[in-house]
């Protein structure tokens, strides 16, 4: 691994200050070029989250408590929120190639290796790879390394970690390869299998996992920051969609993986449709769609150890 | 049947009539129903002044200022006060696990004399803030300082204000009962048809026995009403098969579910006297049957392994297995139609030999009912199901019918909200 460059947990709200204005530089002087490729990852330590922080994540998903005995170890996307800041100081590094702003969750797959709890010091390495052509722009990779605080991450192993994530990103209208690489994708038919639940989402669902999350992209934010952002109006992250889906789902002692994919992204307010189907004793698999048009929100999968 | 030290019997029931939901008892309270429910039941049997052993019962939409619903109530009736009262509840199976466990104590010894009962009401459901707002108001509670104190209150922001009515969704799935209870419909392949069928033989039923004077001694007039209100006695097939579907309504063309064959939601209150024979004996009151046995049941229901309602099917077998008893031994059978749907697939999955055979472990089926004897004097299609209230209801109708055939067996089946259910068994006397 090539040497992380260390840095400080940024603070979410300065990144996207600057996400913002780098955003109206790049209309002034619009064509993008294909800079060098981020190749050092960024290392923060994280003080670990916190008790309240928990609690509110629980509320926010209408979860199971934690109580500090028979539940503490925190959910996958909790540790997402965590891993978030750093991820997003690697993506608005100025060699960073894709403008943050606009910036599309196309998927999401992660090992949930060990149970992580509330107070837990952390460090978290993010780093970028697989910039591939997309037809509507360019698609990345974010991964994310959580390790125990004090270890050497350069020497670390895979047995020393306690989550990993890859985050593929689609910086839309951005053009790094030549246009003609990307094959065109084909629609596929959806047929909705037989429901299991059904989400309401308010129109301040996003602002709601917002202020749990410190996500405050505004695009999820209202209707007008989403109109400004290209969508019908605000939509819902793409993380809470993952929150729920696993929710009273993950085992307490860890080992699990799983993964999302999202399709059309889910407006608000708005209703999904879910589906959880058993494929065997070890895993589940998921799909989110609108119960109205019948578009394909997402489709998910859970292993257990 | 199971031996038990002694019998519980069921002595008489009394009930308020049911009205649909914001109707004739809009201003109506679950106290000021329960109690009138209780008082013509203390009334027709000449409680006046009596200690009984207890009094149970709730309601499935409470507030919390009724943290001891039916003992307030039980004060507000010429019981003796020192008749202890507490509040249990499991959604619409409430009023059926009252009854079923006062009916355990006084077969074990412990009391002699019960009622055991339910009410709930929509009209005058708890409406709730919403938590934030509550979260803020509590840490203004907790303030120490005026300072304090206002700093939590300008917390308080327009949308927090917005109150809460209490749903029927699920809170685990997020859809109502409704739209459950079409998923499973439609997995059982229950036709529109069976459903409309289902419903007018409700009415049709429930219309009769009214007419007969049935209920006469089963039910008392309350602000105005005399019977229940949801009654349709004109219902008919002609009528039902013009309405559009409410539930499942994205299931298209096999959407089923209408207004007519799924129940409204109804205010109501029921009560039902128990006792041991030796206490009717000593009162003078009547024995119209003995309530033998019951059994509880829940499904896994969240990811839809089993339908919401589905708990009877597998209590019924487990609680038939241990009487040893199979549905030819019952002369009637209670089925609580939640909705048409829901009797018609308890009752296909215990016709199906796979489904007996694989999910209830059963060398054959339990077999086919009888249409004549499912429901006789009609049930909560008709009726209307006020969630706590229909145990109440249910027993009390079975046992009368059951009166004076001794020996003759009845069956009850209510489902429940959390996927969870009861089924009982009485017999006649």
């Amino acid at each position: 691994m090539s040497d992380p460059i260390r840095i400080p947990l940024p603070k979410l709200k300065h990144l996207y200050q600057k996400a913002v204005l780098s955003a109206a530089r790049a209309k002034l002087s619009p064509g993008g070029s294909l800079k060098a490729l981020p190749e050092r990852p960024v290392l923060a330590e994280h003080p670990g989250l916190t008790e309240d922080q928990a609690e509110q994540y629980r509320r926010l998903v209408a979860g199971e408590s934690f109580d500090g005995s028979h539940r503490r170890s925190l959910p996958s996307v909790m540790l997402h929120i965590a891993g978030f800041p750093v991820q997003m100081a690697l993506m608005s590094r100025d060699d960073f190639p894709l403008p943050l702003m606009g910036m599309v969750h196309l998927s999401n797959e992660v090992n949930h290796h060990q149970s992580v709890h509330a107070g837990t010091p952390l460090q978290i390495l993010a780093r970028a790879e697989n910039f591939a052509s997309h037809r509507r722009g360019t698609q990345v990779d974010i991964v994310l390394e959580f390790y125990p605080k004090g270890l050497d991450v350069k020497t670390a192993g895979p047995q020393d970690q306690l989550y990993t994530s890859r985050s593929r990103y689609l910086g839309l209208g951005t053009y790094l390869y030549s246009k003609t690489e990307a094959a065109t994708q084909v629609r596929q038919e959806f047929t909705p299998p037989s429901k299991t639940g059904v989400w309401t989402l308010g129109a301040d669902a996003g602002r709601q996992y917002a202020a749990v999350s410190g996500d405050y992209n505004p695009i999820h934010l209202s209707t007008l920051t989403g109109k400004a952002l290209g969508q019908k109006g605000a939509i819902v992250h793409g993380m809470y969609l993952a929150a729920r889906m696993l929710e009273g789902r993950e085992p307490e002692s860890a080992g699990h993986s799983w993964k999302i994919s999202f399709d059309a992204p889910v407006g608000l307010p708005g209703k999904v449709a879910f589906s959880a189907q058993q494929v065997n004793e070890k895993s589940q698999r998921f799909v989110g769609w609108n119960p109205r048009t019948v578009r394909r929100h997402f489709t998910g999968e859970l292993t257990l150890p | 049947m199971a031996e038990t030290p002694r019998d519980a019997v069921i002595i008489g029931g009394n009930r308020i009539p049911f009205a649909r939901a914001h109707g004739a008892y809009a201003k109506a309270s679950n106290q000021a129903m329960l109690t009138s429910a209780l008082n013509g039941l203390v009334a027709r049997y000449g409680l006046q002044g009596e200690q009984l052993g207890a009094v149970s019962g709730g309601a499935v939409l409470k507030h919390s200022k009724n943290f001891n619903l039916v003992r307030e109530s039980a004060l507000g009736t010429p019981l003796d006060p020192r008749t202890p009262a507490y509040d249990v509840q499991m959604a619409c199976a409430t009023g059926t696990e009252a009854i079923g466990s006062l009916a355990n104590k006084i077969k074990l010894g412990q009391i002699d004399s019960a009622i055991g009962g339910g009410v709930d009401s929509i009209s005058d459901a708890p409406i709730v803030v919403s938590d934030e707002l509550r979260a803020i108001l509590m840490e203004a509670t907790r303030a120490k300082s005026a300072g304090q104190r206002l700093k939590a209150l300008a917390k308080i922001r327009p949308g927090h204000l917005a109150p809460q009515a209490p749903g029927t969704g699920e809170p685990r799935t997020g859809l109502s009962m409704g739209e459950h209870m079409a998923i499973t419909a439609d997995k059982w392949g229950i036709s529109r048809q069976e459903q409309d069928e289902l419903a007018v033989a409700s009415h049709k039923n429930l219309a009769a026995a009214y007419e007969s004077g049935f209920f006469d001694d089963l039910v008392s007039p309350f602000k105005g009403l005399n019977a229940d209100n949801n009654l349709r006695a004109d219902s008919s097939m002609e009528k039902l098969t013009k309405l559009s579907p409410v539930f499942g309504k994205d299931l298209g063309e096999n959407a089923t579910m209408t207004a007519a064959n799924s129940t409204p939601l109804t205010d109501g209150a029921s009560a039902v006297l128990l006792g041991s024979e030796e206490w009717a004996d000593a009162h003078d009151l009547p024995k119209l049957a003995n309530f033998v046995d019951y059994e509880q049941g829940a499904v896994d229901f969240v990811d839809g392994a089993e339908g919401l309602l589905m708990a009877p099917t597998y209590a019924a077998a487990r609680m038939l297995k241990r009487n040893g008893l199979t549905f030819e031994d019952f002369e009637y059978f209670e089925i609580h139609e939640a909705f048409a749907s829901t009797v018609l697939a308890q009752m296909k999955a215990w016709e199906s030999a796979d489904f007996c055979r694989d999910v209830l472990g059963l060398d054959q089926p339990l077999g086919s009912i009888d249409r004549s004897k499912l429901n006789v004097h009609g049930s909560s299609l008709a009726a209307g199901h006020p969630f706590a209230a229909t145990g109440g209801r249910i027993v009390a109708t079975l046992a009368k019918l059951l009166h004076g055939k001794p020996g003759k067996l009845g069956f009850i089946s209510v489902c429940a909200a959390g996927g969870q259910g009861i089924t009982a068994i009485i017999e006649g006397r």
